[in-house]
């Protein structure tokens, strides 16, 4: 038997989570999960410098039974798609233990242990490749974060937390009828490889993608699903955050790699119309209300929504470049805006205010964390030479192909961008220090820097040499291109 | 009649015998304990049940039938029987200390369980609809007299009076769709009557289809039958009404599905009846439940959502529609008698913890209690990993096999709007500052019962495979 790679990164977090509940002392508590997550995090690199970039086929897969009697199998799996998700799981896996290292000042032992459970959930996600086990971590994951939301959050914590809740359950209670039905179209198996090789007709495909569309578009989140990512966002703690934005955000947009485009491809074909709109309105719609915010962490959500949109935009853009732009664009949000949630947490500790007319001139009390904060403002931005513009750029090529009217209200929401963060960046940055004057401001510290130096090590190597990133991901999504529309040409 | 065949029957029946004869030693023995020995009760009656699940396990082996058709030992009855006792059990040692906090501790009260447990012993294995009479009243008669057993609370009264009045009239109702029954077919017996060749579409018969169904529904609690439950949970002492919301409700599933797939019953489109009392069901146990503030009130209207989704599996017939809803009872068995644990442990001294808001902050003093109870709340909620989740998910799958995708897509609905209360006891339990000090009775007896609720909550939920296989095993009609 081949040595259980992805089961050890899944449940790596998970038994830190069991060790962490036998310890004491919250000094203990942090530096367990740091260990755990740092550790998880160098399997995960062991998983990419071992992955093959050369086939599109799953790879380190694992399969037993689990539930046999109705065909449910414990199978796990990666290609290059969920690979990258998985690393950037792990990545920024240990960024929120040490985003919550003085954050979080009650309770750290509970809030650790939900943290390395949601991971090791997460991780499950990406690397599940039976539908059921997907589905079973997709909806345990509403357990945690309901907890980190609603325990640990800001003070409208308590409806923050039961609108993400029932927002999330309600999309993907119907996700699961979806699944029960593909179940007994598909041959009674919840194999996810086995499912996507049917070919379903059209009629039982729309039905399917509507319901797995509800589930999905409620978690990238798409206009006009996306109440509940503003209320989420802002409340959360700076981990919740970050996972939120780095992490749960990516799996609707997976959810329509993994099982729309490839199981229900006329479908996708045929609705992509919708959805490329429904992307642009959240590009514009996103970028607007982002523009009207006054609240730091209430505009990064909201940029987020905008960003998103590009996201989807270019995997139903249905070709090459928008697919390969979507994706890393879907890893470039993760990071970039991961790392300003991770910046307005570092922010918050120090003032506690998020209020954008509190701030101004803070550059000459904290240079470095100005600094950083510019290259992460540009990033998201999609400025040349950072890690969004190679996104965006593949993203509005894949677009304009697809659709001229779409491409230019992508264009629109890129220039909207630029407006909204510059002007954050201005207030906040720039101009007299009258944060200096209210506030007792410090610089970041040794330990604020070690989260934050990988993150902009990303943002720079993506940016400059996007190359090995495309590498990992160009085979699997040459396949799914072939999936997509082989089955379309056939009919 | 042959000492044989004598001998079968009542091989066929030992484990209602053991319950029984145990039940009348105990009603004697039980006068000789002296005050301070009451665990002696307990041990007496938990080694009763014990004794009565090891005979029903040595005589599954095989079908046996017994009484002339009335009475079937067959492997449905053991899988249902096994639920009650474990529903006993459970209510045993959650009553010690409780008991004695409410001043009912008297050897009668463990005694009334055991009759109760008997006539659901009855109900499972019954294949008359005349023996399912016997068993029905032998349980609801001591369930009565259990839910006023609060002698100087009136409240308790007032609900063992409603459940006498109703519980009377609906099994009037029952007896007189036997009678027509009786009438139209010139049997009682569920399989003489499946080989009747009527026109199932018959008036006569579907008159009496409805008045049977309406006699069954009012057991399980069913919506346009429900009215008694939640007074009558609210009342009763909190241990009965964790007993009642569990066993009571498992045999009327029992009986509800021998009889509404009977193949005569089901030729009479009585799944379009079935499927509306499901579907109703469900709804207004889910919308009501959301503004109540008392916690028992919450529960009973939570047994009647989770009433409807069971009918749900019911409404799917067939093999997995007939396992699904003996699964979903099994866990439902867990996971209730785990929270109904939970809020039994916190009646101490002056303290009752029967309204929800009396457990704000209890995750500050009580981690790993409330830890137990979150699990417990997800998996009524249905959130996976846990068994809750998978119960939904096979009755779901049952009915999606079957074709009904819309009920499919209803039910799901409704379990997101159940979703939402009890999320929101898990909200109070862990995002409020605590008000007073809490000292939970955690007596060695309610540890056990919490210990085995959630292993089962757990268990179940991550390793469904060896139950699913025993449900499927069980279940009838394939």
């Amino acid at each position: 038997m081949a040595f259980p790679l992805l089961s050890l990164i899944v449940f790596l977090p998970a038994a830190g989570a069991g060790v962490l509940m036998c310890l004491r002392s919250d000094d203990a508590v942090r530096w367990t999960a740091l260990v755990f997550t740092v550790l998880d995090l160098a399997l995960a690199v062991a998983m990419l410098a071992a992955f093959d970039t050369t086939t599109h086929e799953m790879q380190f897969t694992e399969t037993h039974p689990w539930v046999p009697a109705i065909g449910i199998t414990y199978a796990l799996g990666v290609d290059g798609i969920s690979a990258l998700f998985v690393f950037l799981t792990a990545l920024l896996g240990w960024i929120s233990v040490l985003a919550s290292w003085v954050a979080i000042d009650r309770k750290v032992k509970e809030f650790m242990v939900s943290l390395l459970f949601m991971q090791a959930l997460m991780l499950g996600v990406f690397c599940a490749l039976d539908l059921f086990l997907f589905y079973v971590c997709w909806e345990a994951m509403l357990i945690p974060m309901y907890l980190i939301i609603g325990v640990w959050g800001g003070d409208g914590r308590v409806y923050a937390a039961f609108k993400f809740f029932l927002y999330t359950l309600a999309g993907s209670l119907l996700f699961l009828i979806g699944v029960i039905v593909l179940y007994f179209h598909g041959g009674e198996t919840f194999d996810i490889l086995a499912l996507t090789a049917q070919d379903l007709p059209f009629r039982v495909q729309s039905w399917l993608f509507f319901a797995f569309l509800i589930a999905f578009a409620v978690k990238v989140p798409m206009v006009p699903v996306h109440t509940w990512l503003p209320d989420a966002h802002v409340q959360a703690p700076t981990a919740g955050s970050i996972i939120l934005a780095g992490v749960l955000l990516k799996m609707g947009a997976y959810g329509f790699l993994r099982f729309s485009l490839p199981m229900l491809p006329e479908a996708s074909v045929y609705f992509s119309p919708l959805m490329l709109a429904l992307s642009a309105l959240a590009i514009v719609y996103g970028g607007l209300l982002a523009l009207a915010q006054d609240d730091l962490k209430k505009l990064v959500a909201y940029s987020s929504i905008s960003h998103m949109g590009f996201v989807t935009m270019g995997i139903f853009a249905l070709n090459l470049r928008g697919l390969e732009g979507g994706i890393l664009q879907m890893f470039n949000h993760g990071v970039t805006t991961g790392a300003l949630f991770l910046f307005v947490g570092l922010i918050y500790e120090r003032t506690h205010s998020r209020s954008i007319a509190d701030y101004g001139g803070l550059m000459k009390v904290a240079p470095v964390y100005t600094a950083f904060l510019a290259l992460f403002t540009l990033s998201s931005m999609a400025l040349p030479g950072t890690n969004s513009f190679v996104g965006e750029l593949l993203v509005l090529s894949g677009g304009f192909a697809a659709n001229l009217t779409v491409g230019a209200a992508a264009v629109l929401g890129a220039l909207l961008s630029a407006a909204y963060l510059l002007g954050m960046y201005r207030k906040v940055a720039l101009g007299p220090a009258i944060v200096a004057a209210r506030y007792k401001i410090w610089d970041v510290n040794a330990r604020e820097m070690a989260a934050i130096v990988p993150l902009a090590v990303f943002v720079l190597w993506v940016g400059l040499y996007p190359k090995p990133f495309l590498n990992v991901i160009d085979a699997s999504v040459k396949h799914l291109l072939t999936q997509v529309h082989d089955k379309e040409g056939g009919q | 009649m042959t000492a044989a065949t004598l001998f079968q029957w009542i091989l066929a029946s030992l484990p209602e015998i053991t319950v029984i004869t145990g039940a009348c030693v105990l009603l004697i023995l039980g006068q000789l304990v002296r005050k301070g020995q009451e665990n002696l009760l307990v041990w007496g009656s938990v080694a009763i049940v014990l004794i009565a699940a090891l005979t029903t396990l040595l005589l599954a082996s095989e079908v046996r039938p017994a009484y002339s058709g009335m009475f079937v030992a067959d492997r449905f009855a053991v899988f249902f029987k096994f639920v009650f006792y474990l529903a006993t059990v459970l209510t045993f040692l959650l009553s010690r200390k409780y008991a004695d906090i409410e001043g009912i501790g008297s050897s009668e009260y463990y005694v009334m369980l055991l009759f109760a447990l008997s006539g659901m012993m009855i109900m499972a294995s019954a294949t008359d609809l005349l023996s399912i009479y016997v068993g029905l009243e032998l349980m609801v008669l001591c369930t009565y007299v259990l839910t006023g057993f609060l002698k100087r609370e009136r409240r308790s009264n007032e609900a063992a009076l409603k459940y006498v009045i109703l519980g009377a009239v609906s099994t009037g109702i029952f007896l007189y769709g036997v009678s027509l029954v009786y009438g139209l077919t010139g049997t009682t017996q569920l399989d003489a009557m499946a080989a009747v060749s009527g026109d199932p579409l018959d008036p006569g018969l579907l008159l009496a289809v409805v008045f049977i169904v309406a006699g069954l529904v009012f057991k399980i609690g069913a919506v346009p039958f429900h009215m008694w439950v939640p007074d009558v949970y609210e009342g009763a002492p909190t241990t009965v009404t964790a007993f009642m919301s569990v066993g009571p409700k498992a045999a009327g599933f029992a009986v509800i599905l021998r009889v509404f797939l009977n193949p005569l019953v089901a030729a009479s489109d009585v799944w379009i009846i079935v499927a509306v009392i499901a579907v109703v069901t469900a709804a207004l146990g889910s919308f009501v439940a959301l503004v109540q503030d008392n916690f028992k009130r919450l529960l009973a209207y939570s047994s009647i959502a989770h009433a409807g989704f069971a009918t749900f599996g019911v409404v799917a017939g067939g093999a997995d529609g007939v396992a699904s809803v003996m699964l979903y009872l099994l866990i439902y068995a867990f996971m209730n008698l785990g929270i109904f644990g939970a809020v039994i442990m916190m009646r101490n001294g002056d303290f009752s913890g029967e309204v929800i808001e009396d457990y704000a902050g209890f995750a500050k003093s009580h981690p790993g209690l409330a830890l137990l109870m979150l699990i417990y709340l997800f998996s009524l909620a249905g959130i996976p990993p846990t068994a809750g989740f998978f119960a939904k998910f096979y009755v779901l799958t049952a009915l999606v096999e079957r074709g009904f995708v819309v009920l499919a897509v209803i039910a799901v609905l409704l379990s997101a709007v159940a979703a939402y209360f009890y999320i929101r006891i898990v909200m109070v339990i862990y995002m409020r500052e605590p008000e007073r000090a809490f000292e939970p009775a955690l007596t060695p007896f309610v540890r056990a019962t919490l210990a085995c609720t959630a292993a089962g909550t757990i268990g179940i939920g991550l390793f469904p495979e060896w139950f699913l296989r025993l449900a499927q095993h069980s279940a009838f009609g394939g």
